[in-house]
């Protein structure tokens, strides 16, 4: 098995983890125009959280939906309270929800420390699988790709599949459509952002098992998951699947051939797009 | 300008030229960043409070020209005569580049800058053999131009202010060309404008490279008081202080950034001092501004004034 | 034949499924004095955004004065002699008058680009504006920020910008919308007044105005072309009372 197509796998497991973050980011904007910050520290917390929860009780299956809900929680009051208050002004959602990220980095510096911490995974997801070729490669990588592919059917089918898919993509389209279908437009709201949040404190123990958590990490992964939605178009889930594919494709060939040089190799795409197509693949003018 | 304003104006003179006398060297140092970072802040604001472009990129500039007088010094002993200029023209190249974001509007237009500045800080980061990686490039001189050298801090602090009452000077008379009221058109209403002749991707492209070089300028003055850059200075929390900063102080105006820089560094510092969670606070601090004060202290200053002498008019 | 001043050929504009224009033709002579009504939702606001390039036209073409503009993007329309006002007032309200007007001279010309002079520095163009004003009956409020001036004097305003960007071609969208009786009044004067080297194309909804400016009067609905004529041709033809009047 050749170094490209090892070098594939490695992107496309990225892929998996920046879906996560980006689906929900892309959605939350597309239905309720809110650009949420914060997401980066959502992961990191939700990571921690379910940290401690394996720790304490053993149970993967349980960090990763207590990981989940703990920051539904927390994102709901973020957005009942804070976020809410600026309307649809952009500017103030950014500054707003950089400094919620802020204050939650510092919070979970104080809980966990500065150190490089990893989410313990149960022994049969970790290991390695052998490949063609005799080649070693970490099992771990494979589950993330799994569930990156569970968690994008279950939200394709849910939202081109069903009513309230059908819903929350009129509403992407036109709210006003939504608000006079008579539909609790706020339930919509929150049920949404509920996802949103749940798909990041997920993506956070998952990512967490493998590519541990420290201060910081929090902006590192939010970056690639705007590159994501740049490429991909706001509020697009194709978008967010396709961008996510693109993006981690390129991190993992950009650090293999050009280790140095691999931002530039971010850069590159999100340029091209600024050239031809600032929306994005599959945006649409806001 | 009026009577209250000129005095205030020369009481502020004053003051900042006697400061290093009076103040010692730690606010003499103190005061010295809030010029530089307030210069950062204004180079911000010339697009956020004129254009109405919320840019999140600016910390490359700066920290790019710093890079560029620190190795072109450090590495290759060239005199500030030419490292401080290429400092700046490396800076304004940069931001010719990105200018591509303005190809996009609102909230796409604040996370492609987001997303420019994080290149510029992994590159920073991780092209180590260059860059000096985390470490970054230390030892950087006081500045020398022909035969004049400065050899101390208060000297540097001089300097610094005089810079910045040039820029300030070259600001005031931007914003009050025809071009800058162009820009604060485009603000208003982009469609307007263009219905009445603007071309206003070139209008802000251009505004966006002006920007560009005077965060540069803010970078190479940086470098000379730091004595030493790293990635941290092209980090996305240094761009976002620099808008937060535009923003407590006042956007829109031209001593706006310079207060904001003021309040934002005094904050931190003062805070420190105590508690270790510095960004938490700085994050309290943006978290207030934006449901309370998203005028600025200026702009609340201005409102209190509006209330007392009974006038609201313009 | 004189070329025509404007010519929209074949004009049509989708959104989605739904044709808001639906293959217009029509060609304004220069010097002419058009009007265009229909009912609500007839595409009358859409047609001019085709035409001044606030949008572009999914199919057809645009022509000013002989020349294709379908491409071109408003600037360079404005440039060329288009002028047009908003329906939904567009101005600039945390600027004074005097300075919303000064960014409408300087729009079509070198001046704008200037970056070390001071815009009062410039007397010709604070002249122009004061004239500009003048013409519309707000030159006592120059130096008021547009915010505090009222609705209808930010119409007089809307019409003010428009002009003084040097058109041959102006486009009005309903400029009497939203004012009071004494206001349209007003406004209707302004506009009987403007010199005839001026063409005017104007969507109005008070008929008694619409018909009283127009040489010709284009009637629209659901995007296309019911009629053309004259005042009294389109005031007394049953089609258009249908449509128009009977609704009610």
């Amino acid at each position: 098995m050749t170094s490209a197509i090892l070098q594939a796998i490695n992107g496309v497991s990225l892929a998996a983890l920046l879906f996560l973050l980006a689906s929900g980011f892309t959605l939350s904007f597309g239905l309720m125009r809110v650009v949420n910050m914060a997401h980066g520290a959502y992961y990191l917390l939700g990571g921690y959280i379910g940290l401690t929860i394996a720790e304490r009780t053993g149970s993967f299956a349980l960090a990763l939906a207590g990981g989940g809900a703990a920051i539904v929680v927390l994102g709901y009051l973020i957005d009942r309270f804070l976020i809410r208050r600026t309307g649809e002004n952009h500017l103030a959602q950014v500054l707003l929800t950089v400094g919620v990220a802020f204050v939650l980095g510092d919070v979970a510096l104080q809980f966990w420390g500065g150190d490089n911490l990893m989410v313990p995974a149960p022994p049969f997801l970790k290991g390695a699988v052998v490949l063609p070729g005799d080649i070693y490669y970490p099992k771990y990588r494979f589950v993330l790709i799994f569930l990156g592919v569970a968690v994008g059917a279950l939200l394709w089918l849910l939202y081109k599949k069903t009513q309230l898919g059908a819903v929350v993509r009129a509403g992407v389209d036109d709210r006003e459509q939504v608000n006079a279908t008579g539909i609790n437009v706020d339930r919509l709201f929150v049920m949404v952002s509920a996802l949103a949040s749940f798909l990041a404190g997920l993506a956070g123990v998952a990512g967490g098992a493998f590519l541990t958590l420290y201060p910081g990490a929090e902006w590192e992964i939010l970056v690639y998951a705007l590159v994501v939605v740049i490429v991909g178009g706001l509020g697009s889930l194709e978008g967010a699947m396709i961008g996510a594919l693109i993006v981690g494709l390129l991190d993992a060939y950009g650090r293999w051939l050009l280790p140095e040089f691999s931002y530039f190799v971010l850069f590159g795409p999100i340029a091209l797009l600024m050239l031809f197509r600032p929306r994005g693949l599959f945006g649409r003018e806001y | 300008m009026d009577r209250p304003r000129a005095v205030l104006a020369a009481v502020a003179l004053g003051a900042a030229l006697a400061l290093p006398f009076a103040g010692g060297p730690f606010w003499t140092g103190l005061v010295t960043q809030m010029y530089i970072f307030g210069l950062l802040a204004l180079s911000v604001d010339l697009l956020l409070g004129q254009a109405g472009l919320f840019s999140l990129t600016h910390a490359s500039f700066f920290a790019v020209s710093a890079y560029t007088v620190a190795i072109l010094q450090v590495r290759y002993g060239v005199p500030t005569m030419l490292a401080a200029p290429a400092g700046i023209l490396a800076g304004t190249l940069l931001a010719l580049v990105f200018g591509l974001a303005v190809r996009t509007r609102g909230v796409y237009f604040i996370l492609i800058t987001i997303a420019f500045g994080y290149v510029v800080w992994g590159v920073a980061h991780r092209w180590s053999s260059f860059t000096g990686g985390d470490n970054g490039v230390t030892n950087v001189p006081f500045p020398a131009l022909g035969g004049f050298a400065i050899t101390s801090h208060t000297q540097y602090y001089y300097v610094v202010l005089a810079a910045v009452i040039l820029c300030g000077l070259g600001y005031r008379l931007l914003i009050r060309s025809p071009f800058g009221l162009g820009l604060r058109g485009i603000k208003a209403s982009e469609t307007r404008m263009q219905s009445l002749g603007y071309r206003t991707s070139l209008h802000l492209y251009a505004a966006f490279a002006l920007s560009g070089a005077l965060a540069s300028f803010a970078g190479v003055l940086y470098v000379y008081y730091n004595k030493f850059v790293n990635p941290v200075a092209a980090s996305f929390p240094v761009s976002v202080e620099a808008a937060l900063m535009a923003i407590v102080g006042g956007t829109g105006t031209i001593v706006g950034p310079f207060i904001g820089a003021g309040v934002v560094l005094g904050l931190r510092n003062w805070v420190s001092s105590f508690v270790e969670m510095h960004h938490a606070i700085m994050g309290v601090v943006f978290i207030a501004t934006v449901l309370w004060a998203p005028q600025g202290l200026v702009g609340l200053a201005g409102r209190l004034r509006a209330r007392f002498s009974g006038k609201d008019h313009g | 034949m004189a070329e025509k001043a404007i010519e929209a050929d074949n004009v049509a504009k989708l959104f989605g499924g739904l044709a808001a224009v639906n293959g217009v033709s029509l060609a304004v002579a220069a010097g002419e004095r058009r009007v265009l009504i229909g009912p609500n939702g007839a595409g009358k606001t859409t047609l001019f955004h085709c035409i001044t390039g606030t949008l572009r036209p999914t199919s057809g073409r645009v022509a000013l004065f002989g020349r294709d503009v379908t491409h071109d993007p408003e600037h360079r329309r404005t440039a060329l002699g288009m002028g047009r006002t908003f329906q939904i007032t567009n101005v600039f309200p945390e600027l004074t008058l005097l300075e919303n007007l000064a960014l409408a001279i300087v729009g079509t010309d070198r001046r704008k680009w200037v970056m070390h002079r001071p815009v009062e520095a410039f007397g010709e163009v604070r002249r122009q504006a004061l004239a500009g004003l003048e013409a519309v009956g707000l030159a006592g409020r120059a130096d008021w920020l547009v915010k505090l001036v009222s609705y209808g004097e930010r119409r007089q305003l809307e019409l003010a910008l428009a002009l003084n960007t040097h058109p041959k071609v102006l486009f009005l969208d309903e400029p009497c919308a939203g004012l009071s009786p004494s206001e349209r009044q007003r406004i209707s004067k302004m506009i009987a007044a403007l010199p005839r080297d001026i063409t005017l194309v104007m969507i109005e909804h008070d008929m008694d105005v619409a018909l009283g400016l127009a040489d010709r009067v284009t009637v629209l609905h659901q995007g296309q072309v019911i009629l053309e004529g004259t005042p009294d041709e389109v005031r007394a033809n049953p089609e258009v009372r249908e449509v128009y009047f009977g609704h009610g």
